[in-house]
This record gives structure tokens, C-alpha cells and sequence, in this order.
């Protein structure tokens, strides 16, 4: 599915010698790939940046016991990023993502059902060094 | 070989099925580690075991508390010190996955396919129905139902 970021089109922090560094094409972005490539640790990174950016609202794991559903549909205008996305989000959470016309999402995961995704909704993480410098990056997944 | 469960309800009643690896990891695989973790935490991670419950980052090889290996390569150690429980192996990536498919045993459950390219013959279960399949395709079809 093919729509503009509506919340950013550009997501960046630092966290010591880690630079996340996204640019987003599509107000969903789902982040998949293969296992150790930095995806968690980057979704710590942003996480970390909430408690200074009141823009963006983060899920993972540690959120199995709430209704994501009902935390979703009381929040507006936010980037919401889920990590663990495969076992946290159901059917009926997925479907109302893909209709979501209030917030933007990143969710990172490797199941795309239900989420009408289309090539052009996935992506994988990048790292580059520079020095001492790890920089995460997001590329059309292939 | 494993076990593969594509519905829950066939998952044995004696048998606890673990949906948070990360959890289950950080709770009781951590401590059961020995050296048979090693190849597996290079291989997944390409980070080296410093000890029981260190890691070397492979970003920028500062030591970490081993529960920042990923959650594919946390899944694969869990099945392996505990192949009397179903671990769900939707988080796994492609290289987690292959190392998984030829682990000697243990259970493991998805309700959709998760195969390495790369792939050993496999069990898989459904209802009292238990069949061995060794190529992809087969797998592939026996996951969306295919007679």
C-alpha cells in the first residue's frame, strides 16, 4: 500500500556511538530482515528518545498484557513504532493499522498479513561504520 | 529432528508452549548455557560468548549483557536446552531459521511458514497425523494446507 508518512519523513537520534537515521517513504514501514541486524537495538534507541520527542510512542514485548488495539485507537497523530510485532499485533489489530488514517507506524516484524503491504512497504535495517560510529539505516527491502 | 506444530491445538497437552522467548531466555535458558551455545551465538549473532552472561557486540565490540542477543538467536538456544516445550519462531530471521532446522530435536510452533532455503527433513504434526518431510516445497504446501 502506497500512502505518505503522515506524522515524519525523517526519524533521527543518537545514543552514544549509535546513529538511527531513517527516512521515511510510507506511512507504514514495516522493518524485517534477518535475525542480529540491529532492528531491537535501534527501537531501544528511539524508544529512549520519547521521553524528549512527545511524537512518537513505542510497543514491544513488554506490552503482551495491554489491549494494543484500544492504546492505538487513542492515540492520534504520533509515529507508533512496535517491535515484536509478529506475536504482539492479531488480525484484527493489523487490519485496523492498514486503515489507520491518524498515525504513522513502524513495525518491525517479518509477517506483513493483513496489513495490505505492498514491496513498498518493506525494508531492512543497514549499519554503517564510521570510526567508532555505527549508523543505522532503513533500504527498500529486496 | 524438530517438531513442527502449525495449530496450537495440536500442541500436547503435557507440553507448555512459550510465546516470549526473550522472556523465557532472560528467565531460564541464560543459566543452562555451556559451550554448545558458542557456535550458535557466533553464527546467528556474530558475536563472540565472553562468558556466562556476557556478549561482544559485533557493532563496536564493547562487552554486553548477554540479553541483547537477538530474540531469532535467544529462540534457537531455548529450543535447544528445552526441547521438551513448543517455542513459537515467528521472531526468527533466515539465519536463525537455518541453525534451527537441523537442531537434533525440540518443538517448535508458527501458524504460518517459516523455512530456511536451506533445510533439513523436519516432523510436523497435525492432529494425530505426523508426517516427515525433507524438501521446501512439500513444507511450504503442508503449511497453507495443500493436499
Amino acid at each position: 500500500m502506497k500512502s505518505k508518512p503522515i506524522v515524519m519523513e525523517h526519524f533521527s537520534t543518537v545514543h552514544t556511538s549509535f546513529i538511527v537515521n531513517f527516512e521515511f517513504t510510507n506511512n507504514i514501514t514495516i522493518l524485517t530482515g534477518v535475525s542480529a541486524a540491529g532492528k531491537t537495538a535501534s527501537f531501544s534507541f528511539i524508544k529512549e528518545n520519547t521521553a524528549i520527542n512527545p511524537n512518537i510512542v513505542c510497543l514491544n514485548y513488554l506490552d503482551y498484557q495491554k489491549d494494543i488495539k484500544d492504546v492505538l485507537v487513542h492515540t492520534e497523530g504520533k509515529l507508533i513504532v512496535i517491535d515484536n510485532a509478529d506475536i504482539l499485533l492479531d488480525d484484527e489489530v493489523r487490519k485496523y493499522i492498514s486503515m489507520d488514517g491518524n498515525n504513522q507506524y513502524l513495525i518491525i516484524g517479518r509477517n506483513p498479513k493483513n496489513l495490505f503491504a505492498t514491496k513498498e512497504n518493506l525494508f531492512e535495517l543497514v549499519s554503517k561504520k564510521k570510526g567508532e560510529i555505527t549508523e543505522f539505516q532503513i533500504r527498500p527491502y529486496l | 529432528m524438530i517438531t513442527i506444530y502449525k495449530s496450537k491445538n495440536d500442541i500436547p497437552r503435557d507440553l507448555e508452549y512459550i510465546e516470549l522467548n526473550d522472556i523465557f531466555f532472560n528467565q531460564n535458558t541464560v543459566v543452562k548455557l555451556d559451550e554448545r551455545a558458542r557456535e550458535i551465538i557466533e553464527r546467528i549473532d556474530e558475536s563472540k560468548w565472553l562468558s556466562k552472561y556476557k556478549i561482544e557486540s559485533k557493532f563496536n565490540g564493547t562487552a554486553l549483557d548477554i540479553d541483547c542477543l537477538s530474540t531469532g538467536c535467544k529462540t534457537v538456544l531455548n529450543i535447544l536446552y528445552f526441547p521438551d516445550k513448543v517455542f513459537c519462531i515467528k521472531e526468527c530471521g533466515d539465519n536463525a531459521l537455518e541453525i534451527l532446522y537441523y537442531l537434533n530435536g525440540g518443538s517448535v510452533y508458527s501458524d504460518y511458514a517459516m523455512i530456511p532455503f536451506d533445510m533439513k527433513a523436519v516432523q510436523v504434526r497435525e492432529g494425530k497425523s505426523i508426517r516427515i518431510i525433507a524438501d521446501y516445497e512439500e513444507l511450504k504446501g503442508w503449511w497453507a494446507n495443500e493436499k
